[in-house]
This record gives C-alpha cells, sequence and structure tokens, in this order.
C-alpha cells in the first residue's frame, strides 16, 4: 500500500535479502563446512572452501550413546534445557509481579525503583559472582539448580521487567477500573483481567528469557562446577583442552547447541512483534 | 489498607532476589577493592581505603584499556543502531518470505558468546580462516591477512562479532515500533509532499528514538561488558585489552583481588552512568497527532 | 472469553512441556547412570562402593582435574575396592581450574579435595599457602625427579602425574631434500638448514614456534635462551641482558629477515603452532612430550613415517637443554578429608597406574620406573630420545616457580609478540621483561 512494487525496487529487495541472509547466516555456515572437515585437514594451510574429504564423525560422537564426549554433550543440552524451563516457570511470574505495580499501581518510590532497576543491568558478572560463590558454598548451594536458577533470574530480571513494564504502560487505565468496582482485590484484578490481554509480550519475554538463560557461561562455570549441572555452552568450551583443539567438535557442538534456541525463537516471533509493538512507541 | 500494601508485596519476591543476590554481593566486592588482598600474601591484608582506585587511575594500561573499550563501545552501538534499522526496513516490506526472515534475523541471537567468538576466530583466523580463504580465492589477496594482530584490526573486528549478536534483538525492536506507527501519520506526511527520505528522516526516526532508548542501553553495557568473545579471539594479549579483560586478568590471573575488584567497580559505574544518560537524553515522547 | 481459552489452554501446554522436560531429564539421567555403570563410564555408586569400608564420611572425596587426566572409571573402581574411598571425579578445564582454587581460597574452602597443581601455579599456590605439604622418601624423589619443580620452600606441594618437557620434531624428508640425513644439533646449522629448505621451495615456513600473547610464548623464549644463549635469569633473579637480548635479537630476525616463521603464529595457540608439523606445514619444531604420540599417529597426523623426534639443538658447547612444564596433584588446605586425598595421590601417581595412564590418556610417566618399563615393553616408540632429553632438564628458575610467575608471565609474552609485530625492538622487550621482574622481585 505504501509502496508501488517496481522492478528496480524488485531487484533491490532480492539483492538486500541476498546480502542480508549472508550476513546472519554466513558465519553459522561456514562454523557448519567446519563441523564436517576433518581434523588433519581442519589445520592445513589451504585456500579451498570445502573439505575434500567431508565427514560427520563429529556429529556422530556428540549424538552417539557411547562416545564420552556424546554424553558430556547431551548431558549440557539436558541441563540447559531444565535450566531454561526452570527459569522460565520461576522467572516469567517474579517479572511480571514487579512490573505490574510498577506500571498500574501507583505507590510511593516506584520512580526510584525504575531507575534503580536500569542501575541494575549494568553490573557485570564478576562483581558479584565471588560473594556469591563464597555464599553458596557456605549454603552448601553449589550445583543446586535452583539456586543457579535464581542467579540467572537475577540478570534478566531487569531486562524482563522493563519490557513488561512498556508494555503494562500502554494498556488502558479503564481496564482495572471495572474490576475494582466489583471488589475485586488488585492481585486477583492483575490475574484475570490483564493477564489475557498480555499474553503477546508474556511469550516475548519467555523467548527472550529462553535465550538469555541458554547463552550463560560465566555464572554456571564457577557457581555449577559438576557433570549434573553444567551447561550447554561450558561443555563446548571445554572441547578445547590445553592439549588439543578439536574444533571439529567444537563447532559441531556449536551447530547443534543452536539448534533448541532456534526452535524456540522461530515458534515465538510473532509474538515476539505483537508484545514489544505494545510497549515500543511509549516510555 | 490492604491495598495500600499489595505493591509492596508484589514486589516483594524480586526486591529479595535483588538485595540478597546482586546488592549484597556488591557491596562485599566493594569492601574487597577497599582492601589490599593479594591472595599470594595472606598475611597481608589490610585496608587502604580508595588507594586501589588511585592506582588503578595511574596506571597507563588503565587508560589504554579504557580507550580500547570506548572505541568498542561507540563501534557497536554504531554498527548496531545503523544495521539493525536497515534490516527492520527489510523486514517490514511486505513479502511472501518476511516470516522466513524475521527467523533469520532472530538465529545469531542464539549464539553464547564464547561459541560466537570461536566461529568468527575461524573467520578471521590469521592463516586459514575463511576471509583468507574468500580473498585468495577471488585473488584480492596473495597472501593471508593477519586480521587479529595489529589493535584497531583486532578491535574493530570485535565490535562487528559483538554488534552481529546484538543486531536480532535491535533489529526487532525497531521493527515493531515501525509497525505502530499509524499509517495516517505518512498519509498526511506524503499529501504534504514529503519524499521517502524525509519521511524517514523527519517522521519515522523520531517516533523510534524511545524504542531505541532500551535497545541502546542494553547494547551499550552488552559492549563494555564483552569478554569472552575477546578471548576467543585474541587471548589475553595487551593489544586488544579493554577494561573488563584487565579486571580479569588482575583478579583470576595475578591474584590480586583487592585492585580487580576495584576495577570491576569502575566498570559497573561507567556502564550505569552511560544507561542513565541514554535514558534521560533519548527518551523523549513524540506526539505528533 | 476466546482470547481467554486460548490463553489457558498455551499456559498448560507449557506447564505440560515443563513437567515432560524434567521428568524426561530426571529419567534419563537415571537411565543414563545406570548405562553408565554397565558401560564401565562415570557414574556414582558401583556395586563394589557399597560393600563395607569406613564411614561414608570419612571415606568420600573429589577430585578436580582437566579433561586429559581422567582415569577410567575401571580405574577409580579398584582404588574404591582397595581402599573403600569414594571419588568424585570434577571435570573442569584447565584454566577455570585456577580460577575456581582462587575463589573458593577467597571463602577459606576448597572446591576439591584433590586438585590438580600445573607447575607454573606452584609459586602461588605455595604462597598462598592453599595445598598440604606431602612427604615423600629419599628413594621416592629419586624416582620421581620432577618432583622438583613442586616444591616450595621446604614442602612438596604436590605430586607430578604428567611429565611434560621441550623436546625437538623434525620431519625427515624435508632435511632428506637438502641432503640432510641428521637433523643438526646445534642452533647455527639448523637455521642454516631451514633457510635452505624454504629457498627450494620445500617448505615455505620450515620453524614452528609460538609468538601469540599466550603463555607459551613465554616459555619458548625460556627455552631459545636456556639452550641457544644460556641462563634466562641470574642467581639473584634479575635477568640475564646478554643471554636474553641476544636471543630476542635472534627472534626478530628469524622473523622478519629470514621469515622462517609463519606470521599467522602471532596469533595462533600453541596447540595450533604444535600442529603445524604434524600436517607437514613445518619442518621443525620444539613441542611437548606429548607429542611423540602424535607424530605418526595417523588420527592426528598426516605425514605418518616422516617426523621424528631430537634432541633441542645446542650451541656447539652447550650440547642441550630443556625446563620441565610437569603436571601434578596436590591436597587442598581445606579438604575436610585429608587422609583420603593423601591415599589417592599416592595411587595416582604409582608407578603401575601409570603406566596404566599412559596406555589409556597418552600422559608421560613421571616415575622412571614406569618410564623404563614403558619403553622396554615396546609400548613407548620412540621413547628412547625422550629420556635421553630428560637428562639435560634444568629448571631456568634459581629457587623455584616465583609466586608472581603469572604476572611476569604476562608482561614477557607481551614482549615477545609485541617485537614480532614490530611494535618494539628487541631491546625494548628486554628493557619491559627487565624491568617487570625487577618490580615483581621487590
Amino acid at each position: 500500500m505504501r509502496k508501488k512494487k517496481t522492478i528496480l525496487f524488485g531487484t533491490l529487495y532480492s539483492l538486500a535479502v541476498l546480502v542480508f541472509v549472508l550476513f546472519a547466516l554466513g558465519p553459522i555456515l561456514w562454523s557448519f563446512i567446519m563441523s564436517i572437515t576433518p581434523q588433519t585437514e581442519l589445520v592445513g594451510n589451504t585456500t579451498r572452501l570445502m573439505p575434500v574429504s567431508p565427514t560427520f564423525d563429529n556429529y556422530r560422537k556428540l549424538l552417539s550413546n557411547v562416545d564420552q564426549q556424546g554424553e558430556l554433550f547431551r548431558n549440557g543440552m539436558l541441563n540447559s534445557l531444565k535450566a531454561a524451563v526452570v527459569s522460565l516457570i520461576i522467572g516469567i511470574p517474579i517479572s511480571v509481579l514487579c512490573a505490574y505495580p510498577m506500571s498500574r499501581l501507583k505507590f510511593r518510590g516506584s520512580g526510584f525503583v525504575r531507575n534503580i532497576l536500569l542501575f541494575t543491568m549494568a553490573i557485570p558478572v564478576f562483581a558479584t559472582i565471588i560473594p556469591l560463590y563464597r555464599m553458596y558454598a557456605n549454603m552448601d548451594l553449589l550445583d543446586n539448580l535452583v539456586a543457579l536458577i535464581m542467579v540467572y533470574i537475577t540478570s534478566f530480571l531487569p531486562l524482563s521487567v522493563w519490557l513488561l513494564i512498556s508494555y503494562f504502560d500502554t494498556l488502558p487505565k479503564e481496564l482495572e477500573e471495572a474490576a475494582y468496582v466489583d471488589g475485586c482485590s488488585q492481585f486477583r484484578t492483575m490475574l484475570s483481567i490483564i493477564m489475557p490481554v498480555s499474553y503477546p509480550i508474556i511469550f516475548a519475554d519467555t523467548l527472550i528469557v529462553f535465550l538469555t538463560t541458554w547463552n550463560q557461561f560465566q555464572i554456571p562455570l564457577i557457581l555449577a562446577p559438576s557433570k549434573m549441572t553444567k551447561p550447554i555452552a561450558v561443555v563446548v568450551s571445554e572441547f578445547v583442552t590445553k592439549s588439543s583443539v578439536d574444533y571439529g567438535l567444537m563447532n559441531a557442538g556449536g551447530i547443534l547447541a543452536i539448534i533448541p534456541p532456534a526452535i524456540i525463537a522461530i515458534i515465538f516471533r510473532k509474538f515476539l512483534m505483537k508484545g514489544i509493538v505494545g510497549g515500543a512507541t511509549k516510555g | 489498607m490492604k491495598r495500600k500494601l499489595t505493591p509492596y508485596i508484589m514486589l516483594a519476591p524480586g526486591t529479595i532476589l535483588m538485595l540478597v543476590l546482586v546488592f549484597y554481593p556488591i557491596l562485599r566486592t566493594f569492601l574487597y577493592s577497599l582492601q589490599r588482598m593479594k591472595l599470594t600474601e595472606p598475611g597481608n591484608t589490610k585496608f587502604i581505603g580508595l588507594q586501589n582506585y588511585i592506582m588503578i587511575f595511574k596506571d597507563p594500561d588503565f587508560w589504554y584499556a579504557l580507550s580500547n573499550s570506548a572505541v568498542i563501545l561507540v563501534s557497536v552501538v554504531l554498527f548496531t543502531a545503523v544495521v539493525g534499522m536497515l534490516i527492520a526496513l527489510l523486514l517490514n516490506v511486505d513479502t511472501k518470505i518476511k516470516g522466513v526472515l524475521m527467523a533469520v534475523a532472530i538465529i545469531p541471537w542464539s549464539l553464547p558468546p564464547i561459541v560466537n567468538g570461536v566461529m568468527w576466530r575461524w573467520i578471521f583466523h590469521p592463516s586459514y580462516g575463511l576471509m583468507n580463504r574468500v580473498l585468495i580465492n577471488l585473488y584480492v589477496i596473495s597472501e593471508p591477512v593477519q586480521w587479529l594482530s595489529e589493535r584497531w584490526s583486532v578491535i574493530l573486528i570485535v565490535a562487528l562479532v559483538v554488534a552481529w549478536r546484538c543486531i536480532p534483538f535491535c533489529s526487532i525492536v525497531i521493527l515493531s515500533a515501525m509497525q505502530s506507527i499509524p499509517t495516517q501519520v505518512y498519509e498526511s506526511a506524503c499529501i504534504d509532499g514529503s519524499n521517502n527520505f524525509q519521511t524517514f528522516k523527519r517522521i519515522t526516526l523520531p517516533l523510534l528514538m524511545p524504542s531505541l532508548g532500551i535497545v541502546l542501553t542494553s547494547t551499550s553495557i552488552t559492549a563494555i561488558n564483552v569478554f569472552d568473545e575477546i578471548v576467543s579471539l585474541s587471548g589475553y594479549g595487551d593489544v586488544s585489552k579493554t577494561l573488563m579483560l584487565q579486571a580479569y586478568l588482575k583478579t583470576f590471573s595475578f591474584l590480586d583481588y583487592g585492585l580487580g575488584s576495584a576495577m570491576t567497580y569502575i566498570i559497573m559505574v561507567v556502564a550505569g552512568v552511560l544507561g542513565l544518560i541514554y535514558i534521560r537524553n533519548v527518551y523523549k515522547e513524540v506526539d505528533y497527532i | 472469553m476466546r482470547k481467554m481459552t486460548r490463553r489457558v489452554v498455551s499456559l498448560c501446554c507449557c506447564i505440560a512441556m515443563a513437567a515432560s522436560v524434567t521428568a524426561c531429564g530426571g529419567g534419563t539421567k537415571t537411565e543414563q547412570t545406570q548405562q553408565d555403570t554397565t558401560a564401565g563410564k562415570q557414574g556414582e555408586k558401583t556395586d563394589a562402593e557399597k560393600t563395607g569400608g569406613p564411614s561414608v564420611e570419612d571415606g568420600e572425596i573429589t577430585v578436580m582435574v582437566p579433561p586429559w587426566a581422567e582415569p577410567s572409571q575401571e580405574l577409580l573402581n579398584s582404588f574404591t575396592a582397595d581402599t573403600g574411598i569414594k571419588v568424585t571425579m570434577n571435570i573442569v578445564g584447565w584454566d577455570d581450574i585456577r580460577n575456581k582454587v582462587s575463589i573458593a581460597a577467597v571463602g577459606k574452602k576448597a572446591p576439591a579435595d584433590v586438585i590438580e597443581v600445573d607447575w607454573s601455579w606452584v609459586g602461588e599456590f605455595g604462597a598462598a599457602d592453599w595445598f598440604e605439604p606431602i612427604n615423600l622418601t629419599e628413594d621416592e624423589k629419586a624416582d620421581m625427579p620432577t618432583v622438583s619443580s613442586f616444591q616450595y620452600g621446604d614442602n612438596i606441594i604436590a605430586l607430578p602425574y604428567a611429565n611434560d618437557f621441550r623436546l625437538g620434531y623434525f620431519n625427515q624428508e624435508h632435511f632428506k631434500k637438502i641432503g640432510m640425513d641428521q637433523a643438526p644439533e646445534n642452533w647455527d646449522d639448523m637455521i642454516k638448514a631451514c633457510k635452505k629448505i624454504k629457498a627450494d621451495g620445500i617448505c615455505e615456513y620450515p620453524l614452528s614456534f609460538t609468538l601469540s600473547a599466550t603463555e607459551a610464548a613465554t616459555t619458548s623464549l625460556i627455552w631459545m635462551t636456556m639452550s641457544r644463549y644460556g641462563d634466562f635469569f641470574n642467581s639473584d633473579f634479575s635477568v640475564n641482558k646478554d643471554n636474553v637480548i641476544a636471543s630476542l635479537t635472534s627472534i626478530d630476525k628469524i622473523v622478519k629477515e629470514d621469515k622462517l616463521i609463519d606470521p599467522a603464529s602471532q596469533n595462533m595457540k600453541d596447540v595450533e603452532v604444535y600442529e603445524k608439523i604434524t600436517t607437514g606445514a613445518a619442518s621443525f619444531m620444539v613441542g611437548p612430550t606429548y607429542f611423540i604420540g602424535r607424530i605418526n599417529n595417523p588420527e592426528y597426523s598426516s605425514v605418518v613415517g616422516q617426523l621424528s623426534p631430537l634432541l633441542i639443538p645446542g650451541n656447539g658447547t652447550t650440547k642441550t637443554a630443556t625446563f620441565a612444564l610437569p603436571e601434578g596433584i596436590g591436597i587442598s588446605k581445606y579438604s575436610e578429608n585429608k587422609g583420603a586425598a593423601l591415599k589417592f595421590v599416592q595411587w595416582y601417581t604409582s608407578p603401575d597406574i601409570q603406566v596404566q595412564l599412559y596406555k589409556d590418556q597418552g600422559s608421560i610417566p613421571t616415575r622412571t620406573e614406569a618410564l623404563q618399563e614403558l619403553i622396554d615393553d615396546g609400548i613407548m616408540v620412540d621413547g628412547q630420545v625422550m629420556v635421553d632429553q630428560s637428562q639435560y632438564i634444568v629448571s631456568p628458575f634459581p629457587g623455584g616457580i616465583p609466586s608472581w610467575y603469572a604476572e611476569m608471565s604476562n608482561t614477557i609474552y607481551n614482549s615477545v609478540n609485541q617485537m614480532v609485530t614490530g611494535s618494539l625492538t628487541p631491546e625494548q622487550a628486554y628493557e619491559k621483561i627487565s624491568a617487570k621482574v625487577n618490580e615483581l622481585n621487590q
């Protein structure tokens, strides 16, 4: 409606799409090519773009039931999935509980809390990890999945709450008034009136939380040392050892590790947009 | 009475979590930063006030690392904003493959930073990286280029790598904002005789600014905190040292926890201040209707 | 209300998915544990461990080591059967072990009872007093010569389990093509030979050497100085000016004028640099001892049959020199189970287990007895050169490895790297190194 599709536009568009896809997927494609290159070819000084004798050995190793790396890898994937799901179950309600009052209810100090929230986004991992480790070690909480999730939640809470607030702000104030007149408590109003309307942002938030948790590396590296809780990012990084760098395996691991979040992203992308639309134009 | 308390009750779980797992630790870290705490001299720990901070500011390495961090920050933010905008424009065009393109756009977001760093290392690897192979095959160069040996080359490559990871979020937010601008705005601009470029500059861009606020903040903070990718690309070398890398080296490598904690604190303050600046300036409401 | 139903349905789906994944996860975990036990791999409990032994409190330890030091499940089971001590292995990447130890130590805790100790950490760990001293008899010390690297003051803080030191490797084919059947025995001849190899077009960058800003550049500078010029440090721990400047200058010349080293080495990890020889991209290198098992192994090498180890070249008067970079395991001072930990450490470094570990993992034993057995049985091929080289192991550090090794190494490798990329002259590089060492030595 806004643009007439001329032939020039068509070609420009196709070109732009090509460049875009190359930019977004090119590196990943190269990673895949490396993952099917045998080790000896990988480090040679060649200028070939495709390996002479591609092999799916690395994938076989990672997906096998017998190989040690396969077991490590599957453990890692499982741990990451578990962590992501539990993060969502605990994290989203907490985000909503924080965002709702800051947007829809009047109370003293809401401005202050909002600014503090922004500030916490800026806190680097290293600033808190050492005292956290001490705390957890003293309380014997290392390798405890829920304890780990609590830390993850503090890392994505600011962004998550921010997005929720932006969305809630755009909902008309009248929505709750009807419920209050009927005598509903604020809590109940939130659940039965605001929530159903907010599902786009909730799903958008789900995607963001999932991706953030899936990508966690430094925090679990320190707080989750054992095999039982090690997430996939840590596992993949450990394919690089002091005495050998199995780049093929590492690339294969990286490729496989993208698959779950990519699937979630693809499924949830519609909601991502809808959710952010609501909140993007206003405060 | 109950009504007044409800907001506070709702905020309670989140607040408690943040207090215990964030504010208490950074307080402790601050305490460490006020001490002389070298782990290899365990008997020598003592309170020295702000001396660690003074030592850091006097160290020329700190300013070098700061300049690296600053360049990375500016490059990442600019690159993310510009490319994010371009991609959003691309995704805004109504075609059949729009959905697929959006999925493609999100995929770089799913990479953990460390995997991202290793992946790009293999593109810019000094002898058998993809860039070198492609350029040699196209006869542009005859010898492999040492991408990761020169300071500015490494810094810009790091910026590229981080931006690549941040662009999905940016483009989605901008896209959403674009799509929520009512069409009447454009129609009235058209009637007033504005062409495409002017429309974009005078109307679209200002309306997008507020949404850019959170994107730029989040991207800036990511850019300042970048660590895993630099280590994957160029190790712990001095040439590409950033603030974060120096803080890490001082803490975990040289075991000077006092100094390292002080550095981390400085990074935190810088990032926080930046965030506040953005929110104050970029975050203005625009009303055209 | 339709929206509401949709919402409820999606919520239920989410919960169902979550529940199934967690349940599935739990199920798979137990499945896995059973699989592990039957497949003879990593697991928590085995039948042997359940039968008697001392109380659970006394007989439980955690061991934190890098991936290549992990013993097989059968080996662990035999340990538990003999002593009744249950072992939980905590496999952590090498760099991260150090971080974990230091973070835990801030809180006066131990990340594990038995922990890996690399030779370069001995100074720091000793100064920080994180490890429990171990007592050895004189005989045992004689059988494990590398244990001297793990001495801090009067205490032995760890026992070595992997014997890494620097050894030369060369490609016989390349040298044959310029008319040499044997590789040269001193550096001057070696460099002349490499120049000829390059000039004849046999190999573009014959010399393989780490120049990146990583730890390996430090050790490379050290063995280069030691073998070609002499001591790196004077007895008062200042840097020997003549030797080090000569060494730096020669490296600079080889890189910039003779162009014998691949410029890409400025940014390559040590492993990548070593692997050049096994892909035929280099003619000569000085590398770790474990490469003995790789050079003629088709899984790692594409030039099987062409490579051979040799003694590091000397300078005519010194035949050769090298230094040791062993790895050991020690007992954490904050461990609550030191007795059990000690038993594990002794078991792990006993001769039989070392032989077994070589067969399983390729770790070079640190006990001369074990080493000799492997060579005599013909299991370790080319082992004799290694044994010969080991006679020339010298420690470059007067009085032991300093507690500030990490900071010094950081300056050294950065100086070398900046020298070859052109930001520093060899003299300036020396100045930086010397200034830093003097500063740290205060």
